[in-house]
Order: C-alpha cells, then structure tokens, then sequence
C-alpha cells in the first residue's frame, strides 16, 4: 500500500525494517509467550486524547508517535491527495516552533523525524535522545494546538510543489508506477473513498486552497481524534506531567464523522492494460476481500505465503523453479481500515507471454481452492512470524507504530496478541474457505506492457485499454 | 551555564512541573524552547575477540533482553577484488548459489527446513565485502548455523539453478533500463571510474551470459575462507555457548585464504567538468548524480568531509535539501554523501528534480557546492547541529542485535580501533571551519565533476546549455557516446 511520507531518504532502513515486522500479526509462539509482550499503560485526558506510555530503557532514546485518525478516505472528490498535503504542512512550524526548529531538535541533535499518510490514518513520528523527549513534546502539541496561527501560503505553495514532485518520482516517472491508481479506480465505485489513491491527482493538489487546510485542521486535527505514544528511556511520571503541561490546555473538538464503507463485490471479471515506459510487461490481478476489522485477513495472510514467497510456495514453484515461464511472482493481502485487497503480480521471462503465466497461475489457484492446502504448508507460512513480531520489540519506533494502530484501529493498544492468537488459530480449511470465498471471477486483471506493444497484454483482445486512472472505467455497482 | 548549574535548574524544572499535572494550571509559556535534560551516557556495547584454530576472528557481544540472536560471517573484499572485468555478477550469483543445494539436502529441503525454523539464511557479496548471516530465535540458533554451515561449505551449484538465476538476472537488468535511478546509478561510476577500474566496470547483459557453473564453484571454494573472515555473533547468547556452536557447526572448515591488499589501478585522467545527458524521452522528472572520486576511508580527512557533508547534503535541513526541495520546490529531496571505503568512493550530489526546472536546480547545485568552499561562510549553528547530528546518533546504531553486529562489524571491515565509537566524538569535536573549508574545495573539485542527469533531452538540453555551467555530452542509457 502506498504510504507517502514527508520524505524518504533520511529514514534508517532499519526502523523500516522493523516498522514492516511490527506490522505483521504475530503467530506461532505460544499463547501468552511474554517475548511478544509490550509493557504500556494508557489513559486519556479530559480533551479526549489517548496517551500510551511503553518505557524501555535499553538506549537511551526516545520515540514519540503522534496518530492522527483521518487519510485519503476522509477527502472529498477534487481535493484527493489533499489528506497527504496536510501533512507537509505539518511540518512547515506552528505558533509557537518556526519553521525548520523541528528539524534542528531531532536530526540536529542525532534524532530523526517523519510523517506518514495512508487511506485511514496520519501519523508524525520522532526519535530523539532522552533528554529531547520535552521539547519534541512541544512541538508536537504546538502543531496539534496552534498550526493555524502560522499558515503562510507561500509555504503551503512550496510544499505543494515538494508533493507534486514525490507524485512525479513515485508515480509518473517510476515503471508500473500508476497500478496502484488504476486499481483504485476500477475497484471501487465513485462514492466509494477507497476509489482514490493516498498521493491524489495534479488537479486536486493544484486546487487546494489555504481555507482547506484551515478547514481540515479544525475538523480532524482535535486531540480527540489522536493517539499519542511515547516509547523508549524516559521516566513515565515526569512523562505524564509534560504530556498535561503541553496537550491537556488543547480543546476537544467536534466528533469526528467517518465516512460510510460499503464493502466491494465485482460482479465479473474486468480486463484492463496500460502502456507504459518500461521494457518487461507485468501480470496484476487483485480481488477485493476484506479488511483491518475481519478475521478473514489472517487466512488470506496465510493464502498469501502459502502461493508465494519461498521456493516451496506453490506458485513461485510452480512458475519460477519448474516451468521457469516467471521471473519473479508476489502473492499477499493488502488490509486497509475498512477494506482490502488480494493481489498476484507476475513478471514473465522472455519467451513467455502474460496470457500464459494468467491461465498457469489460475490453474494453480483453482487446484488449491479445490484441496486446500496442506497442514504443513499453513505450518511453514506463520512459523516466521514470531521472529518477525520480536523483532520489530528492538524498535522503540516501531512498538509506539504497533501500539497506536492497534489503538486506533482495534480500540486496545495490545490488541496485538489477540491478532496473534487469531492469526495462529488459521486452518488449512480457513485458507480453503477464504481463497473460494475471495478469489472468484469477480476480480480485475491489469497488464502493464511496453509502449506500443497491447498485443502483449493478457487475453489482449478481450482487455481495455487505459492510459492512468483517468479514463479508467469505475466498476459496476452490485445491487 | 555551567554544567552543574543546569543540572540542578533541571531538577528543579522537574520538581516544579508535577503540581502542574495534578492541580490548578498557570498560563503556559508555550515562546520558550524547553531544554534538553542532562544527556544521556552514551553506551557503546562491549564485546570479546578470539581467533578461532582455522583463523577467523569471532566476536561476540552480548543482549540478553529479548530471545533473538544474529549470526553473519564476514568476508574482506568483494566482487572488485576477485571478480574478473569480464565476469561481473559472478560474485553475486555464487551468492545466490548456496541457497540451492548441497550434498545432502537439495534447495526444496534447505528452503523447507529453514522456514520451519522461522528464519532465512541470506547471502550477499558486495563491492569490497561480503556476508553470510542470519537472525533467529535463541531456541533456533544452533539448528540455523547448522544449515549455514552446510550452505557455506557443501553447495553443489547444480548448473540448471545458475541457468534460472542467470535469466532472473537478465530480466532485471532490462527492466532497470526503464528505471531513471537505476540508469543514473550505473551511468555515474563508469563516467567517473572509467571500465579499466573495477568501480566503472559494470554488469552486462555479456557478463552475466560468461559465467559458467564450474567458475561459481571455483569462485565460492577460494572465496569463502576464514583467513579473511570475522564471524560475528550479537544478542542473546554467552561467548562460550557462541564458541562452542560455532566450532561444532564448522568444525570442518579448513583454515587458508587472506585478507586482500584493496590495491586499485590508477584512476583515469581527470576530465574538465561536464555535463552527461542520458536521454530519456518524455521523463517528468531528471535525475540528478554530481560528483567525482573521494578519498578512501582511512584519510585523516574523515571527520571533517563528515562533517562538512552533513551541512551540505546529509540532514533534511542541509543547505541542499532547504534551498532545492524546501525553498524552491524543485524536487521530493536532494542530498549529498561520500561513499567511504578502501577505495576511492565516490562524492555524490543528486536527486530528482522537475524536468522544467531542470537548469534552475543545477545552478543551484553549483551555488551550494561552492558555498562550502568559502563564499558562503559557516554560521556557529549550521557547525553545531552538524557536529550534534552525527555524535549524537551513535546510541541510535546499537539498538538492535543486527545493528549492533553490524557497528561492530565495520570496525573489523575498515580496520579501525575497538575504541573508535568512544573517541568519535571528541574527534568530530575537534573539526574546525578552517578543516570544513579546506576538504571542500579539496575533495569536491569543481573544475573536475561529472554532472550526471538522465532526463528528457528534447525539454531539458538547451535550457542547461544556456546556464553556461559546462559543455553537454549526450550519452545512451548505457553511459555510451549517443549517436546524434
């Protein structure tokens, strides 16, 4: 899922790392097993914002995590990508922090600083030496508090510009860059907020005034909308006196009114290719299936690992090792707040053609939704996932991640253990009856081919071309 | 203020703030800046050395926190030390040759195994080292370097696995071809190496198509060998249960091999700056690489081109980032670094810039270069935060087991003291604007650069002409002479 950020060179790879562990559900170990517990303790305060406190003293750092409950799926049609914008305005200085001291507090002191968008949640991050957990404090409630004091619209012109330029790097100018638009389009009908990407269309960032800013910051930026964590050295009682000094004086805002998910059902199979600047076609097909709030996603997690990854996994075996026909498969479950997705993507050899690898890879699908997959396989595709999950406990960064999403998403910052008990609990006949629910015809097959060559999409006579997600046709709505 | 001054004031803040919390509030002063407590020790990880009878060096440092240990065997040199001109990527196969079979388990029953125990076995050769490792479970350790072991020293390299890796290998350099970064990435060291350097040479569609089953096999045997490797073993694990395993899983590694001597030829004559444009049509945006070869890691010169990079493209407010991404617009980030090594890394400017204001950002590029060369004078904060930045980011690098092994393991790979992270510091410290100033114009040469840009040339080429900054050569995506 694309999460665009503030920016990307400057993260450690590893705290990417951990991020991507800590946000797989845990499986495996034991129940109860205490090398996946993380230690918190959560209140809330009079204004309504959540505050997790995790103290772990084994460097002397601190990670503060400030989750936001508002992404793409909270923008309205002509102002996509909007929700994403916001958070680079975020980080253009508040009432009281001028511009660029943020960055002069965490990076100029060894730290770091980011913030992320995804279709349902916000989030600002910093990691700092113990001694700086203060003023990051003081910033962070200086922009929840007073970032209006301060909007300059040279500013918000220039960081649209920055927005405008990570679009071209991530999207346009990248190879298979607007798949993901593609897919929003043609997945989910207008009305539907999951119908856009995060990173919004040129359009839509060109129209954004100073007045939208004013009105989304007001609208969602409330400390009853928010989570807060603090993770890493610190001393929780000199913690909660600074967290009341600087937040708790911040007023409640307006309920937050979340916009209305219909689940998706594709009532038949839609064919689309897209010619792009790239050498190599490549093979999507993706089923909309369920997201953060079903138990189905941790059978289609296990489905995911069972068809692909390790050369035993049924399709990279099958079209990577023995007919050779793929350079290269993926097969996983995409779970967003209220929906999700399961995607195949295949990149073909040389003398191999995508309407070949579509009818190898379908065959295979049809034989494992018809048997099932063995006991072994689910046992070998979770038996990683304690590492992963203990893991991602070396980060103070990515336990405040774990904590608030599981806050913010499940009502319970440890929701993560219930997650692994559901995730160990997977049968070989939860991941048949998930694959024959999901991956029916009601699904949407993209070829990405060469300029010039639509001969080389999947079935090509039967396909629609398209040139990006504008003139992608939005799918039928099933009544 | 003296130190002992401000620790009592903090106390005192600290004191004062509790009654805050709890009961009546006065009007907070949000104007002032809180400041930093006392800082914190920093807690550099310690660790023991030992040489084992074959002749590798074993270190181990332990972290009892948490039931994970990581494993890596380290090598000295890498692809440009033992791959031959014509054979690039031999290195990297061989790599990914151990995980496909050996005497006894073929790859189906490696790969079966290991993910039984949770854990991946990874491989990897670099430009001047390489590693074989893995994370586990404590409880999954020792069964995970048994493999590794049998990886390592029982690889079969059947040929039909090369001929599928071979192909997987084609197919993502062709596909690199439509990726602009990629292009600049190859284009770059080849401009500035030349192909008679192993830094310039590159993989090819030709080097891939020479590599035969019996030199990968030749290649592993002579290559990994403990005369010139360390085994690193960090977290939650003793010396001597670390000892112990790593002497029964490979006890039948025979001793031999050495460290190389990293002796490069000589870099190729300088060039007059210029500027090479990869043409790629219709390109939204052109990617930026500036630069030219650095000096080697053990200049004395290191701390202060850390430091002096660090203001000018190291941080999210260097001067680059600020002025090109911040200020103007221009561009999603921009930054600058040197690529340290035995060798002669390279210095690298770039980033990916709007193709309309491609020349605009160029100017800009070359304004900041020369700034740090004097015309634009330090200021007291810009060396502070500098300094600040990289000293205190060092508690950030022993955070987890694998960073942990891997800091320490740097030291073995550069040769540097083990007191090294206890005197960074002091010596970064040290760095006066005298230094910064001097290593700029040293090592950033402006009258030598290379200015690497992959955009589209129909938009981009007269307006960078007319900057007037350097004469324009137009190059194929494989850094060749275009024809017109």
């Amino acid at each position: 899922v694309l999460k665009p950020s503030r920016k990307l060179a400057w993260i450690a790879l590893v705290a990417l790392a951990s991020l991507a562990a800590a946000q797989r559900p845990p499986s495996a170990a034991p129940p109860g097993s205490d090398s996946i517990r993380i230690p918190f303790e959560r209140y809330t305060l009079p204004n309504g914002l959540t505050v997790i406190l995790s103290p772990d003293h084994t460097t002397p750092t601190v990670a503060v995590n400030v989750w936001y409950h508002v992404g793409s799926k909270n923008e309205v049609p002509g102002r996509t990508g909007f929700a994403h914008l916001f958070e680079h305005i975020m980080f253009t200085g508040s009432g009281h922090v001028p511009y660029g001291l943020q960055d002069k507090l965490t990076e100029g002191v060894g730290g770091n600083n980011n913030g992320t968008t995804s279709n349902d949640r916000t989030t600002y991050f910093e990691i700092v030496p113990s001694n700086y957990l203060e003023s990051t404090l003081w910033i962070e409630s200086d922009r929840m508090g007073f970032l209006l004091d301060t909007l300059d619209i040279n500013k918000l012109n220039a960081q649209r510009d920055v927005v405008k330029n990570e679009r071209r790097q991530s999207v346009d100018n990248q190879p298979y860059g607007k798949v993901g638009e593609i897919f929003a389009r043609a997945t989910y009908p207008a009305a539907n907020p999951y119908s856009w990407d995060v990173i919004g269309s040129m359009d839509d960032l060109s129209a954004a005034s100073a007045e939208d800013v004013k009105g989304f910051f007001r609208t969602y930026y409330a400390p009853n909308n928010a989570f807060l964590a603090i993770v890493g050295d610190f001393d929780p009682a000199q913690a909660k006196a600074w967290v009341a000094k600087y937040f708790e004086e911040i007023p409640r805002g307006k309920p937050v009114v979340r916009p209305v998910v219909s689940p998706v059902t594709l009532p038949a199979e839609r064919r689309l290719y897209y010619e792009d600047r790239v050498q190599v076609p490549r093979l999507y097909v993706l089923w909309p299936t369920v997201g953060e709030k079903s138990d189905d996603q941790y059978a289609l997690d296990v489905l995911g690992s069972i068809l692909t990854g390790p050369r035993t996994a049924r399709l990279t075996k099958a079209l990577v090792y023995d007919s050779q026909s793929a350079a290269s498969v993926g097969a996983y479950q995409d779970s967003n707040e209220d929906v999700g997705n399961f995607m195949v993507v295949i990149t073909p050899r040389p003398g191999h053609s995508l309407t070949e690898l579509e009818t190898a890879a379908a065959a295979i699908i049809e034989k494992l939704k018809t048997e099932g997959p063995t006991a072994e396989e689910v046992q070998k595709a979770t038996a990683y996932e304690e590492l992963a999950l203990v893991r991602g406990l070396e980060s103070d960064l990515g336990k405040a991640m774990l904590l608030s999403d599981n806050a913010g998403f499940h009502g319970d910052p440890g929701y993560y253990r219930t997650a692994f008990q559901k995730s160990m609990s997977v049968t070989a006949a939860d991941v048949k009856r998930v694959a024959d629910k999901y991956l029916t015809k009601g699904r949407v097959v993209l070829s990405v081919v060469p300029i010039g060559k639509p001969d080389e999409a999947s079935r090509a006579t039967e396909s629609q071309k398209v040139t990006g997600a504008e003139d992608t046709p939005r799918p039928e709505v099933k009544r | 203020m003296n130190a002992w001054i401000r620790r009592v004031l903090v106390i005192a803040l600290a004191v004062a703030l509790v009654p805050v919390a709890l009961g009546a509030r006065q009007a907070l002063d949000r104007s002032k800046i809180p400041p930093p407590g006392k800082a914190p020790e920093l807690r550099v990880p310690k660790w023991t050395t030992t040489t084992l009878p074959n002749g590798a060096v074993l270190i181990v440092s332990e972290k009892h926190d948490l039931p994970l240990v990581s494993f890596s065997i380290l090598f000295s040199g890498g692809a440009d030390q033992y791959e031959p001109a014509d054979k690039r990527g031999l290195a990297g196969i061989t790599a990914s040759m151990l995980s496909e079979g050996t005497t006894t388990r073929d790859g189906e029953a490696l790969s079966n195994a290991l993910q039984l125990l949770g854990t991946s076995v990874n491989a990897g050769i670099g430009s001047e080292s390489g590693a074989i490792g893995f994370v586990s479970m404590t409880g999954k350790f020792q069964p995970t370097l048994d493999i590794l072991a049998d990886m390592m020293l029982h690889s079969t390299f059947p040929a039909p696995a090369l001929e599928r890796i071979r192909a997987q290998r084609l197919v993502a350099l062709t596909s690199a071809k439509a990726q602009p970064g990629a292009i600049a990435r190859r284009v770059f060291p080849k401009i500035l190496y030349g192909t008679a350097h192993p830094f310039g040479q590159l993989t090819t569609e030709e080097t891939y198509k020479a590599i035969t089953r019996d030199e990968v096999a030749a290649f592993a045997k002579a290559y990994f060998q403990p005369g010139r490797a360390a085994v690193v073993v960090t977290g939650d694990i003793t010396p001597a249960a670390a000892k112990a395993a790593v002497e029964k899983a490979l006890a039948g590694w025979p001793a031999g091999g050495s460290k190389p001597a990293f002796s490069y030829p000589p870099l190729p004559p300088k060039e007059p700056t210029t500027i090479y444009l990869v043409d790629k049509p219709g390109a939204a945006q052109s990617t930026f690489a500036i630069g030219l070869p650095g000096p080697p890691r053990s200049t004395p010169d290191y701390y202060a081109i850390e430091v002096v990079n660090t203001l000018l493209g190291g941080m999210f407010q260097s001067r680059l980032n600020a002025n090109i991404r911040e200020e103007k617009g221009l561009s999603y980030g921009v930054s600058s670094m040197f690529g340290f090594g035995k060798g002669p890394g390279p210095f690298r400017a770039g980033g990916d810039i709007i193709s309309s204001k491609t020349d605009v950002a160029l100017v800009e590029f070359m304004k900041e270069l020369r700034g740090i060369q004097g015309s634009r004078p330090i200021t007291d904060e810009e060396l502070q935060t500098s300094k600040a930045s990289l000293v205190q980011s060092l508690p950030g690098m022993f955070g987890s087991v694998t960073s942990i092994g891997s800091a320490i393991g740097q030291l073995w790979i550069q040769g540097l003291p083990d007191d090294y992270y206890q005197q960074y510091g002091a010596k970064i410290n040290a760095v006066t604007r005298a230094d910064m100033v001097r290593v700029a114009k040293q090592y950033i040469d402006l009258d030598h650069l290379a200015i690497v840009i992959v955009g589209d040339r129909a938009t981009i080429e007269a307006p960078l002409k007319a900057t007037g900054i350097a004469p324009i050569k137009v190059l194929d995506i494989e850094g060749d002479k275009a024809r017109k």
